[in-house]
């Protein structure tokens, strides 16, 4: 069994048997989908926004972020064979543990549940919030999750600042 | 009135809170005409139909994707010289580069504010507001 590990910000889509894709959650959350007709699936860590006092972010650029978290992982499941109408998920993470973050876990779980609303996709399962961080193990082909509450402390770098969007990309052409 | 209440606007994305989030943005600069389709075709029939001044479309769209629908717009003799904004996603350079050649009137790589929209749209229209 192949393991790949991701990270915040990163997201990994399977299309082989005998693949695991692992990631470990504080406040970020996981959404692991999968097409089980094309036996495809993906998983993504996306941290909506992190609030210190200089930097805070609105609740519009947190739900932009999470909408192209999202629809990166959705296309790049698409491009092998995915179809959006048979996607399901699970939901994982969300946790308030790092102090000074408020309720930013809870933001990102709600964002989560709210867009798999949104578009129609099935939430097969979901484990979020709490105070303790989350293993999660997914096996994209099978469309089965483990999740193992984590004793320790955040396992979550810093939380990373949401860069702001270029406001016209690299090209100029126009 | 603003000038963005007289511009009739297609959004068009296959995901659904994308098109939510397009529409709330363009409603706050002030449009009051916005419709939104999830497939390129099905918005190029609606537009041929009732004619809009500007569509705002994405270009990772399964079927036909936003340069396809590009070239057809621009290849209709009626509606051929609509405004086309796309959507792109930020590794797309050569898409752009692609769309630019078909006659695109601009680009907005995601994930994008309203601000940048809105730069984007009055690069085309002149002021909004």
């Amino acid at each position: 069994m192949r393991r790949m590990a991701i990270v915040q910000g990163e997201n990994a889509i399977v299309v082989e048997p005998d693949v695991v894709i692992t990631t470990l959650l504080g406040s970020c959350v996981a959404a692991c989908l999968y097409d089980p007709v094309a036996k495809v699936g993906g998983m993504n860590h996306f941290l909506l926004g992190e609030p210190s006092a200089d930097h805070r972010v609105s609740a519009g650029d947190m739900q932009r972020y999470g909408i192209h978290a999202m629809e990166l992982l959705i296309n790049g499941m698409m491009k092998k064979g995915a179809m959006r109408t048979r996607l399901r998920a699970h939901i994982y993470g969300g946790a308030n543990i790092v102090s000074g973050l408020g309720s930013i876990g809870s933001s990102n779980a709600a964002f989560a549940h709210r867009f798999m609303q949104t578009e129609g996709i099935e939430v097969a399962h979901s484990d979020v919030g709490g105070t303790s961080a989350r293993k999660i193990e997914f096996l994209p082909q099978e469309g089965r999750s483990r999740c193992t509450k984590v004793a320790d402390r955040v396992p979550d770098r810093p939380p990373v600042p949401v860069a702001l969007p270029p406001v016209g990309g690299d090209l100029e052409l126009f | 009135m603003p000038a963005a209440a007289a511009i009739k606007v297609m959004v068009v994305d296959d995901q659904t809170s994308m098109r939510a989030m397009i529409r709330r943005a363009l409603q706050d600069l002030g449009f009051k005409d916005v419709r939104d389709k999830s497939g390129a075709s099905e918005a190029l029939s609606a537009i041929k139909t009732d004619r809009v001044h500007l569509v705002i479309s994405d270009f990772n769209m399964p079927e036909m994707d936003g340069l396809q629908f590009l070239e057809a717009v621009r290849n209709d003799p009626v509606i051929g010289k609509t405004v086309f904004i796309m959507l792109t996603g930020s590794a797309d350079k050569e898409i752009v580069q692609k769309a630019a050649a078909l006659g695109v009137n601009n680009y907005v790589v995601k994930p994008f504010s309203p601000a940048a929209l809105k730069e984007k749209i009055e690069r085309v229209f002149g002021e909004l507001t």
